[in-house]
């Protein structure tokens, strides 16, 4: 489980986001809703029926004008974390056992799904420490929430238990899973955990959907160390464990050359789409470790604050 | 190159595994991977490599039976001649025989020879000392033993191949002597030549020690080794032998041209080391000479055997009479003589149209100024003294008229002791007297009397007779033109009178001295005028030995006892191994680069 000193740590963070949300209940999150918070937003002219007690008065003292102070309104935030469960997500032959306890770095390598139910943890943590309405969503079908407050956490974690022992997807439509993802969910903050590996359709219109139903996109994009540095040599058949194709190769030097400028430029790709949309993306290796991601490069990165 | 152990080349073999190795590492081992997506995505940029990455799989398999070849290439030990760094005093007989003419490596033989020559005089020390001696049909001495380098190339470059057999009997004489003088020491016979009639047992006596540098490639060439004409009554027909002494089939087309008129052009096939022959007829019979020309596009290195010219001869007829003969033996030995026309007379035929021979059996007659007489039986201006039947052979002299006679089975019945002057003489005498004389008379009648009637000898009956009757025929009445030889070979001295004047085919005149004509080094025809005499004579270069181009390759010559033979022939083998083992070794460091 997570120690004492990564909890703690969490703690104090919180998923930053560029928008304002207009939240369900009262939460520690700025509102489009001006309200009654200390937080100072704006001024506006005072117009009959406006609470007296909200006009400043020094501004009427120096300029002779009503105005009345404009302050946030702290509501609660949607966040979503979407997990890819298809078969990609998991190295041969798969599934791995859930990690017990928490790994250190170098302990092993995780897959790529158990990367991913990992920062789902310290994500979902830190959302629920924060009071935002956590939800939880495997490409499977299952998931998790909307819940709030850390209270929830202990039943988190044992979604995630059950979703890492489940059967993930043979194949995965990834565009078709976003989309019935945004049906009937509150827009928010929503983190996909996925390698975005589609050959069909591709990654692109799952993030139009995302983004064409208000969604705040964060893409945590997770390649195993193997993806991102193949250690392939010599002449190979590839076989893809999701479509079952294979490709014959005599990989050498040059060609892993290739592979791993056309992986910059597919990431750089993904990366620009992101930013078109206000969102975010973030390349991450799985082999690295969770806490570490979160705790350091995530921060880093101004994903929390 | 040669090899000393081309055994070796079994290990080529290994080539097969190699092979087969490749092949099996071409199966693919199957890889499990998330997605084959990016992998997919990087074919189009590897579509341009396709071909070098094809390359470079069949240039690792190249590289890797390249470095077997080198490898097993290395293992036959191949070495090349070279010419060996000889010290002391050095003999060196170059071979100047036709076949050093010979174009198989460019631009000649004889070249290719002296080169390597001029190799071993620019690396001579000062001490070191060389006579050249050129190995013609007799041998020249180009050089005294000298160490004047600059007198040796003169002399080199001086020397000519000629167009006769090498004497090497002659030569390795010369060469030991030379070897052997007092003031000699360390001496060296060199021998550079292409093996071609090489005398080999001569070289067994010398007791210094051989170097052999043997020169020539191929043994490919075309010769007409024979040409000959035979008159006919109605036409002349020539007979031409083409021989291909190479080791491969050959073609080529022969011209036969008829007083320096195209007569007949055929094209031939010869099978290696094999001979075709044809005859044309109908050679007109006034025709001089016949020149027969080979034309080969390959397989022909030497010249100077391509070409071959014959001499229709000219035979005069002759004319004897015989007289009161009823001896039908004496009549078919006459009449089978060739060039003589034959008459038979009851009695003597008068001066008018004189004979060149009167035979004359049992009659008397006189003969004409300059003929000659062939009188048996009588002798009418010589009284005979007495007879004897005692006719057993005792001695003959050395005349014409008996040689290749043998007179021992001869019978004799009787015979007459004649009462001879000086000048008829007996040249074959028996137990009881002469039974035959000889001589010239003071007129310059040739007479030959035999002193017995044939019809009381079985004479007629012997082998010897037909003989007799031919020598007395040619001695008594003698051709008048020139008996020239049928062929000549190149360098052949041919005799002619004094001063005839010959004109040679290059068109040159020229004059034959006392003793006949000895300019005849150029092949072709020879026009002689002597007086009011015209012939010809054909000057032939067919020497099979010449002509039969395998080089031998390196030979070990002279004798075991001769210290340093074998290994001043080892010195001249240089072997190249070592750069074939470094060059395999940089073959698979490539290769193993490349991996």
């Amino acid at each position: 489980m997570l120690t004492e000193s990564i909890l703690s740590r969490l703690r104090g963070l919180k998923l930053s986001t560029a928008r304002r949300r207009r939240g369900a209940t009262a939460g520690e999150r700025r509102s489009t809703r001006r309200g009654r918070s200390v937080e100072f937003a704006d001024y506006r002219a005072y117009t009959p029926g406006d609470d007296p007690r909200r006009i400043d008065w020094n501004v009427f003292a120096r300029h002779e004008r009503a105005v009345v102070k404009l302050f946030e309104e702290e509501e609660d935030l949607a966040v979503h974390i979407l997990i890819d469960q298809s078969a990609s997500m998991f190295p041969q032959p798969f599934p791995q056992p859930f990690p017990q306890p928490f790994p250190q770095p170098g302990d092993f390598t995780p897959s790529k799904f158990t990367c991913s139910v990992q920062l789902t943890l310290l994500l979902g943590y830190a959302a629920l420490a924060a009071g935002d309405a956590l939800t939880v969503q495997l490409s499977t079908g299952r998931s998790f929430g909307p819940r709030r407050g850390l209270a929830a956490f202990a039943e988190l974690t044992r979604f995630l238990e059950a979703a890492h022992t489940s059967t993930p997807n043979a194949h995965l439509a990834l565009a078709g899973w976003l989309k019935s993802c945004t049906q009937g969910a509150r827009p928010g903050l929503c983190f996909l955990l996925s390698d975005l590996f589609d050959e069909q359709h591709g990654w692109l219109p799952g993030f139009n959907a995302l983004g064409a139903a208000g969604f705040d996109l964060r893409v945590l994009h997770v390649l195993s160390p193997d993806e991102l540095d193949p250690q392939l040599s010599g002449d190979v058949r590839l076989r893809d464990v999701e479509t079952g194709d294979t490709q014959d190769l005599s990989i050498d030097e040059s060609l892993l050359a290739t592979y791993r400028r056309r992986l910059q430029e597919w990431s750089d790709e993904i990366a620009t789409a992101c930013r078109s949309r206000s969102g975010r993306y973030f390349l991450i290796n799985s082999g690295q470790p969770a806490e570490h991601i979160v705790l350091h490069d995530l921060r880093k990165a101004g994903w929390l604050e | 190159m040669s090899w000393l152990d081309p055994a070796a080349l079994a290990f080529a073999l290994l080539a097969i595994p190699i092979l087969l190795l490749y092949l099996l590492r071409m199966q693919r081992r199957e890889h499990p991977i998330t997605s084959t997506l990016l992998w997919r995505q990087v074919l189009p940029d590897r579509e341009a490599n396709t071909l070098w990455q094809r390359l470079r799989r069949n240039l690792l398999l190249f590289l890797q039976l390249a470095a077997l070849a080198a490898l097993v290439f290395a293992l036959t030990r191949p070495f090349v001649l070279t010419t060996p760094s000889l010290r002391g005093s050095l003999i060196v007989l170059l071979d100047a025989s036709a076949s050093m003419r010979a174009t198989d490596v460019a631009p000649s033989r004889f070249d290719a020879a002296r080169t390597q020559v001029r190799e071993i005089i620019s690396h001579m020390s000062a001490s070191d000392r060389m006579q050249l001696v050129l190995v013609d049909d007799a041998p020249h001495a180009l050089t005294a033993l000298t160490d004047d380098r600059v007198a040796l190339i003169t002399a080199l470059d001086q020397a000519i191949a000629g167009v006769r057999a090498a004497r090497w009997v002659q030569a390795v004489s010369l060469a030991g002597a030379a070897a052997t003088a007092e003031n000699v020491r360390d001496a060296t016979i060199v021998v550079v030549s292409d093996g071609a009639n090489l005398d080999v047992p001569a070289f067994a006596a010398l007791r210094t020690p051989v170097q052999f540098l043997p020169v020539g490639v191929s043994s490919d060439n075309l010769a007409v080794t024979t040409l000959r004409l035979r008159r006919r009554t109605r036409d002349i027909a020539a007979f031409v032998r083409v021989t291909n002494f190479g080791a491969q089939e050959q073609r080529a087309r022969l011209t036969l041209a008829v007083d320096d008129a195209r007569s007949d052009m055929r094209d031939l096939i010869v099978a290696a080391g094999a001979s075709t022959e044809f005859t044309v007829d109908g050679l007109p019979l006034d025709t001089l000479s016949v020149h027969a020309h080979l034309d080969a596009a390959e397989g022909n290195a030497l010249a100077e055997d391509d070409d071959a010219y014959a001499v229709a001869a000219v035979r005069e007829r002759r004319r004897t009479v015989l007289v009161g003969s009823s001896n039908r033996f004496l009549e078919q030995a006459l009449t089978a003589l060739p060039g003589w026309d034959v008459t038979r007379a009851a009695t003597p035929p008068d001066a008018q149209q004189p004979f060149d021979l009167y035979v004359l059996d049992g009659f008397t007659a006189s003969v004409p100024s300059g003929a000659g007489a062939l009188i048996i039986g009588v002798a009418p201006n010589f009284a005979p003294t007495s007879c004897f039947t005692d006719t057993r052979f005792l001695r003959a002299d050395a005349h014409p008229v008996l040689e290749a006679v043998d007179w021992r089975p001869v019978a004799v019945q009787g015979a007459q002791r004649f009462d001879t002057p000086p000048w008829l003489q007996p040249v074959l005498l028996s137990e009881g007297g002469p039974l035959l004389y000889a001589g010239v008379d003071a007129e310059q009648r040739r007479i030959m009397l035999l002193p017995f009637s044939l019809n009381r000898s079985d004479l007629p009956l012997q082998i010897a007779f037909p003989i007799l009757v031919a020598n007395a025929a040619e001695w008594l009445a003698p051709a008048q033109g020139l008996d020239l030889p049928a062929d000549v070979q190149p360098g052949e001295v041919v005799p002619l009178p004094a001063n005839a004047r010959v004109e040679m085919p290059d068109g040159a005149q020229r004059s034959a001295g006392p003793s006949g004509f000895a300019e005849t080094m150029q092949p072709g025809m020879y026009l002689v005028h002597a007086g009011a005499v015209n012939s010809a004579f054909a000057v032939n270069f067919t020497d099979d030995g010449e002509s039969a181009l395998t080089p031998s390759g390196p030979l070990t010559l002279g004798t075991a006892g001769a210290a340093g033979s074998s290994g001043a022939e080892t010195a001249g083998r240089a072997e190249i191994w070592p750069w074939l083992a470094v060059a395999a070794l940089l073959l698979l460091t490539i290769e193993w680069w490349m991996i």
